[in-house]
């Protein structure tokens, strides 16, 4: 990733954390400018644990992190980096005899927005932002999965956070709340620092202008989405019939093969890159390793 | 129509004894003082030339924050008596939002408390009054056998118990996570919190203990043990896991009772020698969450 260090928002030096036997984070370096990041990796990659650990829930076992010159292990200076962040965990639990208004309420004074009608002003603006407005008198637990997922970005929102911290946020989704939400981050005035975490590929080149991907514990790629599909260059083709030369292959809609591999036949009809492309090809030599 | 503002000191009245511009937008934005408000709105209720030059002054984009922040406001559950009472005794609105949260405050907690406790003491009492058999050895009605109140001695601070470790054990908050990530200071929330799980559960517990067959002294002496078992586990969570600390506290209340249930004396356990060990046992755990309550503000997730 092209960052400057000295103007980095956030930076995280050498975090590893283990959980038994499990090593869910190796060494990870990296920094994070203002404007969105996305941290792209597989499941158990460790994206759960290097986000908690930049949103000060969880400890890293060695390594520092810095957020906005801020050092987290400083019990004020925590409290500070928590004034200014807004976090959405992977598995956000609700209280579910709650209203929308109601839990957005709750979530405002842990934030401490305790002043009644600021908070009220707070829950109207991110229940707008969500187009939740309607669903305010509704009870968690009659709401679909969607919703629950908008509810836990607005939540995310309130306070106008300087670090926004989005696990998994687009899951649950349909493809037109995910357009929305992508309207949404990309008109957040204050330029706040975003970093999210996807399974999704298309989420990252369509907001992210930078990405990281995060494989086994480790950082093994850090640029723009351009950079990693460039990764892929030359080692993309399509054919009409299916190549064993192939690490992997898909027919795609036009009944053609896709495939990803290091060795294309000659004379291979090579096909136009993608970010899926250079993180398939990252995943595939990060797992023969 | 409208001659005159009485008793207006601010923006003039229009010439023609309608309000003026200024005033009406002095109205509109909420700059003016009481008296011209009252006499705009007299004049407005009988004039539709002036309530339709007024709509000229209206902020739309105010307009709209005021009737979503009246949206949200309607859409919050109010809640019942109890937190009408607690209001009007000062306690900030914020901080009664924050109860709601506590799952021992729920209405299906407190009934299962309810229930447990009319159980025990329903027992205890149909032993007494002769209702109820004692498996074969004649009782005289009227005649109390301590050890008819052993049940109720080892449930009772134990439900107290329970309610303050379900106000502070992460397990039974779901949103428990976002709380660790939030600035609200951890201690306070989990003083609110246990504080009225506490007042929650003693309530119940006392009123049991007075329609007891017991002695009269019973209902307060059931307060000590109480308050020594929660400050005894929260004090045992901040050195090691909550659950554990909770667990320990109860088995450090069960062991004794039982034991002193067995050598017929059960009322021992909140007689006065036991009183002085809660009572060392609340300070050795007040000492301990003065010098460590900072744990509860991070560690808690790892």
């Amino acid at each position: 990733m092209t960052l400057n260090v000295r103007t980095a928002a956030v930076r995280a030096d050498g975090l590893s954390r283990r959980y038994g036997a499990t090593r869910a984070l190796d060494q990870v370096s990296l920094t994070l400018n203002r404007g969105i990041t996305g941290l792209l990796g597989p499941n158990g990659a460790g994206k759960t644990t290097l986000l908690s650990i930049l949103a000060t829930v969880n400890e890293p076992d060695t390594g520092q992190v810095s957020v906005f010159g801020l050092d987290p292990r400083d019990a004020a200076e925590r409290l500070e980096i928590r004034r200014r962040l807004g976090y959405l965990p992977q598995e956000l639990g609700y209280h579910r005899h709650f209203t929308v208004a109601g839990f957005l309420d709750y979530v405002a004074i842990l934030k401490e927005i305790t002043d009644r009608r600021r908070r009220a002003e707070e829950v109207a603006r991110v229940l707008a932002a969500l187009g939740l407005e309607r669903r305010a008198r509704t009870r968690i637990r009659a709401l679909s999965g969607g919703l629950r997922q908008r509810l836990g970005i607005a939540q995310a929102l309130l306070g106008r956070p300087d670090l926004l911290i989005l696990d998994e946020p687009t899951s649950g989704l349909d493809p037109e709340q995910r357009l929305r939400f992508r309207e949404l981050l990309s008109d957040l005035p204050g330029d706040p620092v975003i970093v999210l975490s996807t399974h999704q590929a298309d989420d990252i080149a369509a907001i992210c202008p930078h990405v990281v991907v995060l494989l086994q514990g480790r950082v093994h790629f850090a640029g723009t989405p351009a950079e990693l599909a460039a990764t892929a260059a030359g080692r993309v083709w399509a054919a009409g019939a299916r190549d064993a030369r192939a690490h992997l292959s898909w027919r795609g809609g036009d009944s053609r093969w896709r495939h990803i591999g290091d060795n294309p036949p000659a004379g291979a009809e090579l096909v136009a890159l993608t970010v899926e492309d250079g993180y398939l090809l990252l995943s595939h030599a990060a797992g023969a390793r | 129509m409208m001659s005159s503002l009485p008793g207006q000191a601010g923006p003039p009245a229009g010439a023609d004894g309608h309000a003026g511009e200024d005033l009406l937008a002095g109205y509109a934005a909420g700059t003016v003082d009481g008296v011209a408000v009252w006499s705009v709105e007299a004049h407005l209720t009988r004039c539709a030339r002036c309530r339709a030059a007024l709509s000229g002054h209206v902020d739309a984009e105010r307009l709209a924050g005021n009737r979503s922040v009246l949206l949200v406001r309607a859409a919050l559950p109010e809640g019942g008596w109890v937190r009408r009472l607690l209001c009007r005794c000062g306690v900030p609105d914020h901080l009664l939002r924050l109860i709601v949260a506590t799952p021992s405050l729920r209405r299906s907690w407190l009934l299962s408390v309810a229930g447990v406790l009319a159980v025990v003491a329903g027992e205890a009492a149909a032993v007494t009054h002769g209702w109820l058999g004692t498996g074969g050895h004649m009782v005289p009605p009227g005649y109390l056998d301590p050890g008819v109140l052993a049940p109720f001695l080892l449930v009772a601070p134990l439900l107290v118990l329970a309610g303050v470790a379900a106000a502070f054990l992460p397990v039974f908050d779901p949103a428990s996570r976002l709380a660790v990530a939030a600035p609200f200071s951890g201690v306070t929330l989990l003083l609110v919190r246990t504080v009225s799980a506490l007042v929650a559960a003693l309530v119940p517990v006392v009123a049991a203990a007075f329609v007891l067959p017991g002695p009269g002294w019973l209902p307060a002496a059931l307060l000590l043990p109480s308050l020594a078992l929660c400050a005894f586990a929260l004090a045992a969570a901040t050195v090691t896991d909550p659950r554990a600390a909770a667990v320990a506290a109860g088995a450090l209340w069960a062991l004794p009772v039982l034991l002193l249930a067995a050598a017929h004396v059960p009322l021992a356990i909140v007689q006065r020698n036991a009183q002085f060990a809660c009572a060392a046992v609340l300070c050795a755990s007040a000492v301990v969450l003065l010098l460590r309550h900072d744990r509860f503000d991070i560690g808690w997730t790892r």
